[in-house]
């Protein structure tokens, strides 16, 4: 066990290092950084939008889900405050009381 | 970044209880945590490890799942790959989601003080990570069953937190809806990839309607 733990921290970490390695002979370009300027959004949308729609049967568009219901007032609190402890709060809290 | 100290302490705790509840001794949960440190990554590992899964699916699974910071070193590179090796090593140990997400002032890892800053934030979410895990670890060997809580759902919460302030223009509002859609259509296939192909569709997507956009001002 302690092996694959070892394994998986070196894998980790070179996904995180590679690019940070000054012998790797290229530059980003403009155009290029510009298309890298979307990665955050994308990347964490791509984690959390299948968190909320995916269950153990599939997609699951139903509003009775407690994750949707969650999920949107999250939204909205998120587009109204900008604050991430109310948005983490109200998101948890309604979770919590639906399921 | 103080906040989303907090915010993962939920997520902390499900990644330490699922450990300790699949059979994983206190020590080998908090090495992961202590180690590997990335939450994504560790409870699939969690799942798959618990399930005799061979060595080779985990490690290929667990790349599959990090590659997306591959795309995180590239859009910091130029702004780090002036400072010596002994600030980049331990910037890019600490090179999590949620600090990338922090990432975007143009002057970011540029000058002593913007390193130190974004050092120190990634240590304190370090040690944030792992002080949840372990309470993961007590409340899991002393509770039953806190898998099933939906603390899964503070993953959502966090990130919805993250991403939302952002959406300023069309071209990332689009990125998010892209990333949204062909993520979950990818996921709910089973597609093994679908995480850096969702995103990478995605960025495609508001990349090109920023270009479009930039022309159309250009021509007016």
């Amino acid at each position: 066990m302690m092996t694959t733990i070892l394994l998986m921290a070196c894998i980790t970490f070179f996904t995180r290092y590679l690019f940070l390695h000054r012998a790797l002979p290229f530059k980003v370009g403009p155009k290029m950084q510009q298309f890298l300027s979307f990665s955050a959004p994308a990347v964490l949308t791509a984690i959390w939008v299948p968190i909320v729609f995916i269950n153990d049967e599939g997609i699951n568009l139903d509003w009775q889900n407690p994750y949707l219901s969650a999920a949107v007032v999250s939204v909205i609190v998120a587009y109204k405050t900008h604050n991430i402890y109310y948005t983490t709060l109200a998101g948890m809290g309604l979770f919590i009381i639906l399921s | 970044m103080l906040p989303l100290c907090l915010a993962v302490l939920p997520w902390g705790i499900l990644c330490g209880s699922l450990a300790v509840q699949n059979g994983f001794s206190a020590l080998e949960t908090q090495a992961m945590s202590l180690l590997v440190f990335a939450g994504s990554a560790q409870l699939v590992a969690i799942e798959l490890m618990a399930g005799n899964t061979p060595l080779l699916t985990i490690l290929f699974t667990t790349l599959i799942i990090s590659s997306r910071h591959f795309l995180y070193g590239l859009a910091i590179r130029h702004k780090v790959i002036d400072q010596p090796f002994r600030w980049r090593l331990p910037v890019s140990f600490v090179l999590t989601d949620e600090l990338f997400a922090f990432s975007h002032h143009h002057k970011a890892y540029r000058t002593k003080v913007r390193l130190i800053y974004a050092l120190s934030a990634g240590f304190s979410f370090y040690i944030a990570w792992n002080i949840w895990t372990l309470l993961g670890i007590v409340a899991g060997s002393l509770l039953p069953d806190l898998t099933h809580l939906g603390l899964d759902f503070a993953i959502a919460a966090t990130f919805i937190a993250l991403v939302i302030p952002g959406v300023k223009n069309l071209a990332t509002l689009a990125t998010v809806i892209t990333a949204g859609v062909v993520a979950t259509l990818l996921k709910s296939q089973g597609f093994q990839l679908w995480l850096v192909t969702a995103a990478l569709i995605a960025m495609t997507v508001g990349y090109l309607i920023s270009r479009w956009q930039a022309k159309e001002e250009h021509t007016l």
